[in-house]
């Protein structure tokens, strides 16, 4: 009877601990287990936040270079009041140790450095973010839903992401070339179809142009004549700061002979969202701003 | 009895100093928390013992040796201008980085220092190898200027043909202490075995000083005490270098302000050119955490805003 007790006790305590929340997923770092759902999430890069806003989740800490307002506003809407851990580059460890979190998520590309620090604050999860495609873009907001114990909220979100991108690339036309480029103050960059941008730009049926390079770099700095070489159908600026570099070179006699130039066909949208934000809501958000310059 | 009384007030600011890198930052700690800090239940344990003390520690070896390097090579180079940068070690040691973190950028970031290390070692070797060991301090110095700006090019042709890798690459370039803990510091401890071999050296380059013939007529091998001191200054620079970037100005302005303190007697000099050195690079790194807070801003940036005028100002001066 006492044995039969004990049997049942033990049964009951397993039951238990496969209820509890309790999962293991690969990161940029091998196997990251965690035995329970996270309440308080420190993220070290927008993409991040992007995948806990998309299923309702609030981290209380992003690194977001002291200004809200580079965090995309749909995911602000969505996670409310959060506080600062300083710069991408260089979070301050103390004050994320200060929010005492139970959760980290950090960039593999920034944040190896001190992925030893961070797991001794809290259970790190680190993921590509920076030079990441879209794709992985989608792979890591997979792994983020399993890891806040949101799988199916998760895997409902992507679907419904996937939906609403095809819906948007019905009303952008089939195979039109499209280029993503960045404009600071003196220097442009254009994203190739390696990068982000050029990843959303294929996920939504259009064409990155064909660049004659050997290498697989997401993005690269050209001059005026380069860009004419390229010579794209379409031109969609991403502009950091205005007046930028596009307002110079269109006084440029050069800039006439490009295709954009003739056909009207530069557009400016936020560099932020399309450049730094990444991320579900972000490549809707992008979407949205393609089908805007289509029709 | 006046170098004494400075070498106290030095050791009080620094102790100060110290008191002030562990209590301040994006978080500020009462002196209890700051004392909790230490035990491992405390909440602050992290804060203090695993991220303030490591740093601060790092923050006193690094500023004390390029200090020092800058006071050894600056005594063996006769000129007032020289540091350890004019042996082109700093540049050498980012050439090497801004290529590892370039050609290949999937690698750990743990290989950094080392290949760091490695290229700054190899840009002394490669100096070593042009001049020989008997040739003029002023032929030694001309030929690393030379080869420091060839690597410095280098670096910037890589950052503009690999515009993507720059922001790694840069905030490496500038010298930082942020996310650096233990590890960094049991990696630049056996480097200090070179302090107590350069305090040895203190009386010959002293003799030095006086001149190549007066030297040699008192006894002192002139390349021998140049290649053995040289070389000291070059293996804490590329130590420092390795784990933190290289720090500008820090082993230029620390030794002049040592000198107009205690003079020029290496026995003095150098012990007091350490404590300058630690002294100045817990400020910097202390406003670079705090004066935006939670931003952190690089170290090397702050001793350049206090190194680079001090350095105009002292151009202007021996003219």
């Amino acid at each position: 009877m006492k044995r039969l007790l004990s049997l049942a006790v033990t049964a009951l305590t397993l039951c238990l601990c496969s209820l509890a929340h309790a999962v293991t997923v690969e990161d940029s770092k091998g196997r990251f287990s965690l035995d329970y759902t996270p309440k308080r999430i420190v993220v070290l890069e927008f993409s991040f936040a992007d995948a806990l806003a998309a299923v309702g989740v609030s981290p209380i800490g992003i690194a977001d270079d002291k200004d809200p307002q580079r965090v995309l506003k749909q995911v602000r809407d969505i996670i409310g009041d959060f506080q600062s851990v300083g710069t991408r580059s260089q979070p301050s460890l103390e004050v994320i140790a200060s929010l005492k979190p139970d959760l980290i998520i950090a960039d593999i590309g920034r944040h190896e450095g001190v992925y030893d620090d961070l797991k001794k604050i809290a259970p790190t999860l680190i993921l590509p973010s920076r030079r990441e495609t879209y794709e992985d873009n989608l792979k890591a907001a997979a792994t983020i839903g399993k890891v806040i114990g949101k799988d199916q909220e998760m895997q409902a979100r992507l679907a419904k992401h996937k939906t609403l991108m095809q819906g948007y690339a019905k009303q952008l036309p089939n195979n039109a070339e499209v280029q993503f480029t960045v404009a600071r103050k003196d220097d442009l960059f254009i994203h190739t179809a390696d990068s982000y941008a050029g990843g959303v730009i294929h996920a939504l049926g259009l064409k990155n142009p064909e660049l004659n390079r050997s290498d697989k770099q997401a993005s690269r700095q050209i001059g005026l004549e380069q860009l004419l070489a390229i010579d794209p159908d379409y031109l969609v600026v991403g502009e950091y700061v205005t007046p930028n570099i596009i307002n110079k070179w269109q006084n440029e006699p050069l800039w006439s002979v490009l295709q954009v130039a003739r056909n009207h066909r530069v557009y400016r949208v936020d560099g932020n969202v399309w450049a730094r934000c990444r991320g579900i809501m972000a490549a809707e958000s992008m979407a949205e701003d393609l089908v805007k310059v289509f029709n | 009895m006046k170098t004494l009384s400075l070498s106290a007030l030095l050791l009080c600011v620094m102790c100060v100093l110290v008191m002030m890198n562990l209590s301040f930052g994006a978080v500020s700690l009462t002196f209890n928390d700051l004392l909790s800090g230490f035990q491992p239940t405390s909440e602050f344990y992290f804060t203090i013992h695993e991220y303030r003390l490591p740093r601060t520690l790092l923050a006193m070896l690094v500023g004390g040796m390029m200090a020092l390097s800058g006071t050894l090579v600056q005594g063996v180079i006769r000129n007032p201008l020289a540091s350890p940068d004019v042996l082109g070690v700093s540049h050498g040691a980012g050439l090497a980085a801004v290529l590892l973190m370039t050609l290949y950028p999937d690698v750990s970031v743990y290989w950094l220092p080392w290949t760091a290390l490695c290229g700054g070692l190899l840009a002394a070797l490669v100096l070593w190898l042009l001049c020989g060991s008997h040739s003029s301090a002023i032929k030694l110095a001309i030929t690393g200027i030379a080869l420091a700006t060839l690597y410095g090019s280098l670096v910037d042709f890589l950052m503009l043909t690999r515009p993507l890798e720059i922001n790694n690459a840069l905030l490496w370039l500038t010298g930082s202490l942020w996310g650096r803990g233990w590890d960094q510091v049991t990696m630049i401890l056996p480097w200090l075995i070179l302090v107590p071999v350069a305090f040895w050296l203190a009386k010959r380059i002293n003799l030095v000083q006086l001149g190549d013939d007066v030297a040699t007529s008192l006894g002192v091998s002139i390349p021998v005490t140049r290649l053995a001191v040289l070389a000291i200054a070059v293996g804490m620079t590329a130590a420092c270098v390795s784990i933190c970037g290289p720090i500008g100005f820090l082993g230029l302005v620390a030794p002049h302000l040592a000198r107009r303190l205690v003079g020029g007697r290496h026995q003095i000099l150098l012990p007091c050119a350490i404590l300058v050195g630690m002294t100045l690079l817990l400020l910097a790194d202390l406003v670079a955490r705090t004066i935006d807070p939670p931003i952190e801003l690089p170290a090397g940036i702050m001793t350049a805003i206090l190194g680079a005028p001090y350095f105009l100002w002292l151009l202007f001066r021996t003219k």
